[in-house]
């Protein structure tokens, strides 16, 4: 139905939409070169008399479109040349041509580097402390976003094994659901596993924004320790790219890019597929495996993960128009995927499975409408709803239990490898965030955003169909208010902001009677309501010095899977009340230009939480399930540092460390009026010091013009970190220092084709994120990518 | 060779059949008490929310002293995990969430510490008990969509899995309604294995909850063959035993003494009204229950039985709550008391903490009952920290003794050097 009725209303958009009524807008388009007709990449093309513009790809080309019939006045500027406007008189022609040569310059720097900065630099330079990752620079490897994250300071992502395995990743020693990620400044709350970070290719993503603590409020939801916002691709002209890669264990990734752009009506449509498949079968080392009938262990074998398949397909749709009257983006979309799993192994190796999978799909139709200048000059508005009615399976439905040498035993009677279980459920989640944005006098911002989520699960067991408890009512509402003000000054920025966060849970008590299997169910409705407040302000000391200071006191709001539980393994409850943390950001950033060859970039800062009443999980009564509950309080004081520097277009060093002091600090447990052992102890099973580098070498005009080579090394370094509370015990388990170099080797043909070989992990060194259970060894990876236009 | 049998019956559950048995027929030759080392050791626990293991410690007194796990003990690998005493040999078991974990076995070494000999590969199993040259395991089932139970042989010479079955826990609480038989623990005698159950409907709504709150069932299997003999089945008392909890307990006569703690429950986790708590007897002679009753709610003034420990001719410690503030059946009692069966007497323990100022006591199985049965150790945590209390059994007074700082004491065991002529 929904498919259906999201093609019908585009169609009945496209229809509506007879070419006289709109104003005809005009494309410009050309080079930017130097003197010795080298492309500028990243110069700056700005059309001053419309506020719009863009930045020349790695060719030195651009294009801006929807530009008014009428006298333009446009700037081009890029660091280490001088400056140049020119007018143009558009309304003779749609699509104009247009190219510049710009001068360099010696003299004047500081100038320039103001006006021919990126759009990665522009986001560096908000108030808020945020790292971006320039993920086009990525597009060459056959990283997915997960793995592009890790690259970041400050941010550690950890996973249970291969391509399509379970995934977590902290911001600053925050974790789970106290980070949260947008696509595109939409919050990807329980997307379902077809859509999870690390299984998206980074090909999406233009960019990816990472906040340490204090988030703004137009990413208007209830993250407490930070938030990754990734910004897909969006091209203002047709585009068709694919990619494909082959590794090792099987793995195969398909990417299709395309968008088209009618040049007349403002018609788009824009598709984003993409396709992971793996085996998984890498070796794991030093395995007791465990006979299967006496339970006497082999010691130390090396064996193949047998069950851990993995694949999935997903394509983002969104059609509609661009650049109208009444609306710059008005976009109806559907993300359509499903994905399979077969699961391995538990949460400790020792648990060993053969048949238990899940699958699970995701139909999501989505409405993005952007307009800004709505009625009056400076009101901007953005909404973004999204609704999806994709389902996840549980199958465990073969009573075997099996060792890792693929041995099993059988038993008769029906059971399952964990939880006998064909369970199936939607979670129906929708979003819609609306944001509103008044810039008045050109200094003052004030901003609204609200966030609306809504949950309503329904779910069944075909093994267990007569069971009324999937019948009551698993509903949540959450509602986010946010309203800041923001002064853009000179030198200086400043906002402050307070948020409402607000949360209603529907649900059935069960009361069981006098008398035979006789129950009553009582619909009940739980609320709570909080506020949080914070200031972030920046300042920039010259023109090549940034300070800025953040400070919030900010909620995380329960999951409703930790509400209701997931009716497997986790119990709900009912209860839980938000988690709440105090942040206090410090942040400095230095760009140094010796000369116009040499750019060197540093960005330090520091950072202290205090959070209380985490959302930890625990054993229920009867130690059956686990149960989430408020429990306990930590701080943490840490600071992240990175150094790049870049010479030409050709070498760039990277460099990034981390360290974060997570300290307990429960002073007394309940009931308990001693001091607690490990009060002030550093929080286990979480790493504390790990750091990146980076090296990239391109050679230009390789042979032939037009053909180049890319050369990158990387370098992941984690510093070993104990099990359980390190203050305790002297025979200890714990997770030894890693390090693992990835090599990636990338050929292009003329911008055209892109020839990529790539080796991670190429000490084959035992890898491990959680306890015991180990990553992939050596892989290696071809990629080819191709930009058909 | 005494010891070690009466170490076996006091650390799991109780076993005095085979243990006279093996007496009879290997007198016991001199101990070689001079080159024997032997040690206490403590399970213990920090107390915190998350990250938590258990570590073992080693003590030569009970009475008196201090240990810390800060910087001390071998760290236990996953947060849950029971402990068994057998063939002198210390087991740590993971409670796995029905997962297989490791199961590791520890010695004592002629240095007096402990010295890993293996560990091997077991189930998550909700009660176990050593019986005979075993440890007998059996993993429970709460739920009617798969209402079997399978139980493993763990040999404590081979430290491995040597048999397993399974048992079908619908047919044998055999209820109209279908409710499942679920064992609350193992009392080995003899050539047999008593398994009393409670039953529970074990539906997604029933949960624990019973139609049946009104009688005790003890399940009789032969051992090691794991063969159904019969169910004893008694309408005096509620179920025997309690979620993870022992409630049978044979004497040195051979009568078991089976305790009711009167706590079956609705869906809801609600305890249901029944029967009073009291102690029912399994006749040595007859092999049933006989007409011996011990109304315990009466002789204690409105409490009822949440664990017991048997200290010895006749006389157990039992840990006691009282029925008016009574919410759940998982226990959380903070009183002891001593019961002594053969004289029907029931005396309070004097020199214990203040019951409301208690937070955590160790489980009943994982105290420990001195050779001659004339003191108890029972691991306590207030609201100030752990200790270990001695239990005078004769005059039923308390002694604060050795102080474990900063966790929970989760088992309290004893080993020594396997004798050089074993």
């Amino acid at each position: 139905m929904t498919k259906l009725s999201i093609i019908i209303i585009s169609f009945l958009i496209y229809l509506s939409d007879p070419t006289g009524l709109i104003a005809q807008t005009i494309t410009v388009s050309g080079s930017v070169t130097d003197g010795g007709k080298e492309p500028i990449p990243g110069a700056t093309i700005q059309i001053v008399s419309a506020s719009t513009g863009a930045v020349a790809d790695q060719n030195g080309l651009y294009t801006i479109s929807g530009l008014p019939i009428g006298p333009a006045k446009i700037r081009v500027s890029c660091l280490g040349y001088l400056t140049i406007e020119q007018d143009l008189a558009l309304g003779e022609n749609k699509k104009v041509t247009q190219n510049f040569v710009l001068q360099e310059s010696s003299v004047d720097l500081e100038e320039v580097t103001v006006t021919g900065k990126t759009m990665v630099r522009e986001v560096k330079e908000k108030a808020f402390n945020v790292g971006v990752i320039d993920a086009k620079v990525l597009h060459q490897t056959s990283l997915d976003l997960a793995h592009a994250l890790d690259r970041t300071s400050g941010v550690k992502v950890r996973e249970s094994g291969g391509v399509g395995s379970q995934m977590n990743f902290s911001i600053n020693g925050f974790r789970g659901n106290q980070v949260r990620i947008f696509i595109d400044g939409i919050p990807m709350d329980n997307l379902g596993s077809a859509f999870q970070l690390n299984n998206i290719p980074v090909g999406m993503a233009e960019r990816i924004e990472v906040y340490k603590g204090v988030v703004p409020i137009s990413l208007g939801s209830d993250a407490l320790g930070g938030a990754v916002n990734i910004i897909t691709n969006s091209y203002a002209k047709n585009h068709l790219d694919i990619s494909y890669s082959y590794g090792s264990f099987n793995t195969h990734r398909t990417i299709v890019n395309a968008i088209y752009v009618a040049p007349k009506s403002g018609f788009t449509v824009q598709l984003n597929a993409f396709q992971n498949y793996s085996d998984n079968n890498y070796k794991m080392n030093d395995i007791d495996v465990a006979d299967i009938n006496t339970g006497a262990y082999y010691r130390d074998q090396t064996v193949e993960r047998f069950h851990d398949t993995y694949h999935n397909e997903t394509a983002i749709i969104n059609m509609g128009v661009v650049n109208k009257p009444y609306a710059d983006q008005l976009l109806i979309g559907a993300t359509l995927g499903q994905n399979y799993k077969e699961i391995q192994t538990g949460a400790r190796v020792s648990a060993v499975f053969g048949e238990w999978n899940r699958k699970g799909n995701i139909i999501m139709p989505s409405l993005k409408y952007i307009k800004n200048d709505l009625f009056t000059k400076g009101l901007n508005v953005r909404v973004n709803a999204n609704y999806n009615a994709g389902y996840e399976q549980n199958i465990d439905t073969v009573n075997r239990r099996y060792n890792w040498f693929g041995q099993y035993k059988e038993y008769p009677n029906p059971g399952g490898e964990n939880s006998y279980s064909l369970y199936k459920y939607r979670n129906n989640i929708g979003v819609t965030i609306a944001n509103f944005e008044y810039k008045f006098k050109d200094r003052h911002t004030v901003a609204l955003t609200n966030t609306l989520n809504s949950f309503d699960r329904k779910g069944e067991d075909e093994l267990n169909p007569d069971n009324d408890e999937f019948n009551e009512p698993r509903k949540n509402l959450k509602n986010i208010t946010g309203f800041g003000y923001t002064y853009e000054g000179e030198s200086w920025n400043a906002s402050v902001f307070v948020k409402n966060y607000f949360q209603e849970n529907k649900f059935t008590k069960v009361t069981e009677l006098e008398g035979y299997n006789q129950y009553e169910y009582t619909n009940t409705v739980n609320t709570f309501s909080s506020l949080g407040y914070g200031t972030a302000l920046s300042w920039f000391l010259n023109d090549n010095l940034q300070l800025k200071a953040s400070y919030e006191s900010s909620y995380r709001l329960p999951e409703s899977y930790e509400l209701f539980g997931d009716l497997i393994n986790l119990d709900g409850n009912i209860n839980l009340k938000p988690e709440n943390s105090n942040n206090y950001n410090l942040g400095s950033s230095f760009w140094i230009y010796p000369n116009k060859n040499n750019r060197i970039n540093i960005n330090i800062n520091g950072f202290y939480r205090h959070a209380k009443d985490f959302i930890r999980p625990r054993l229920n009564n009867n130690q059956v399930k686990i149960v989430m509950d408020n429990l306990g309080s930590v701080t943490n004081l840490g600071i992240d540092g990175e150094v790049w520097y870049q010479y030409k277009e050709a070498l760039s060093i990277g460099a990034n460390i981390s360290y974060q002091d997570l300290r307990n600090n429960t002073q007394y447990e309940p009931g308990q009026t001693v001091e607690s052992a490990v009060y002030r102890d550093r929080i286990p099973n979480e790493p504390y010091l790990f750091g990146n580098g980076n090296i990239a070498y391109t050679f230009k005009n390789l042979w032939r013009k037009g053909h180049r080579m890319n050369i990158e090394y990387n370098l992941r370094y984690v510093h070993a970190f104990y099990l359980y509370w390190p203050s305790q015990g002297s025979d200890k388990f714990d997770i030894p220092e890693q390090l693992s170099h990835d090599l990636t080797l990338t050929y292009f043909l003329n911008d055209k084709f892109q020839f990529t070989v790539e080796g991670r992990n190429l000490t084959d060194k035992n890898l491990y994120d959680n306890f015991s259970l180990q990553k992939p060894g050596r892989s290696f990876t071809g990629k080819i990518r191709y930009n058909i236009f | 060779m005494k010891k070690i049998h009466l170490l076996i019956i006091l650390s799991g559950a109780l076993l005095f059949g085979s243990c006279s048995d093996d007496e009879g027929d290997n007198p016991t030759p001199e101990e070689p008490v001079e080159e024997s080392v032997s040690k206490y050791i403590i399970t213990a626990r920090p107390i915190a929310s998350e990250g938590v293991a258990d570590y073992i410690l080693t003590v030569d007194d009970l009475k008196t002293g201090s240990i810390s796990t800060e910087g001390n003990g071998i760290e236990q690998d996953g947060t849950y995990r029971y402990y068994v005493t057998g063939n002198n040999k210390f087991f740590s078991m993971l409670y796995g969430q029905g997962n297989p974990g490791a199961v590791t076995t520890y010695q004592l070494n002629g240095e007096g510490e402990l010295e890993l000999l293996s560990d091997f590969q077991s189930e998550t199993v909700r009660a176990f008990a050593p019986v005979k040259e075993d440890i007998l395991t059996i993993k429970i089932t709460p739920s009617a969509d798969n209402p079997y139970a399978y139980w493993y042989s763990i040999n404590t010479n081979s430290l491995t899995i040597v048999k397993e079955g399974q048992i079908n826990v619908q047919e044998l609480a055999d209820k109209e309604n279908g409710e499942l038989a679920f064992f609350s623990w193992i009392t080995p005698k003899d050539d047999k294995v008593y398994l009393p159950y409670f039953t529970i409907k074990g539906t997604s709504e029933g949960g624990w909850g019973t139609d049946y709150p009104n009688e005790a069932n003890i399940a009789v299997y032969s051992y090691p063959e794991m063969e159904y003999l019969e169910t004893l089945t008694d309408d005096r008392t509620s179920f025997i035993g309690r979620y993870f909890t022992v409630g049978l307990s044979f004497d040195e006569k051979g009568d078991g003494y089976a305790f009711s703690s009167a706590v079956p429950q609705n869906s809801n986790w609600e305890v249901i009204p029944t029967l009073p708590s009291a102690i029912t007897r399994i006749s040595n002679s007859t092999g049933d229950f006989d007409d011996f009753y011990f109304d315990l709610e009466e002789a204690s003034g409105g409490y009822v039985i949440d664990s017991h420990i048997y200290a010895g001719n006749g006389k157990f410690v039992g840990v006691m709550q009282k029925k008016s503030e009574l919410s759940t059946a998982w226990g959380g009692g903070t009183e002891y008391a001593i019961i002594d069966v053969y004289n029907k007497t029931f005396k309070w323990i004097s020199g214990l903490p203040d019951p409301t100022t208690i937070t955590n006591i160790t489980g009943s199985y994982n105290n420990f009952v001195s050779e001659d049965g004339s003191t108890v150790y029972a691991g306590i945590t207030t609201e100030t920290g752990s200790n270990v209390y001695s239990i005078d059994i004769a005059t039923a007074a308390a002694t604060k003794g050795l102080s474990v700082e900063g966790g929970q004491i989760t088992a309290i065991n004893h080993l020594e050097t396997p004798a050089s002529d074993e």
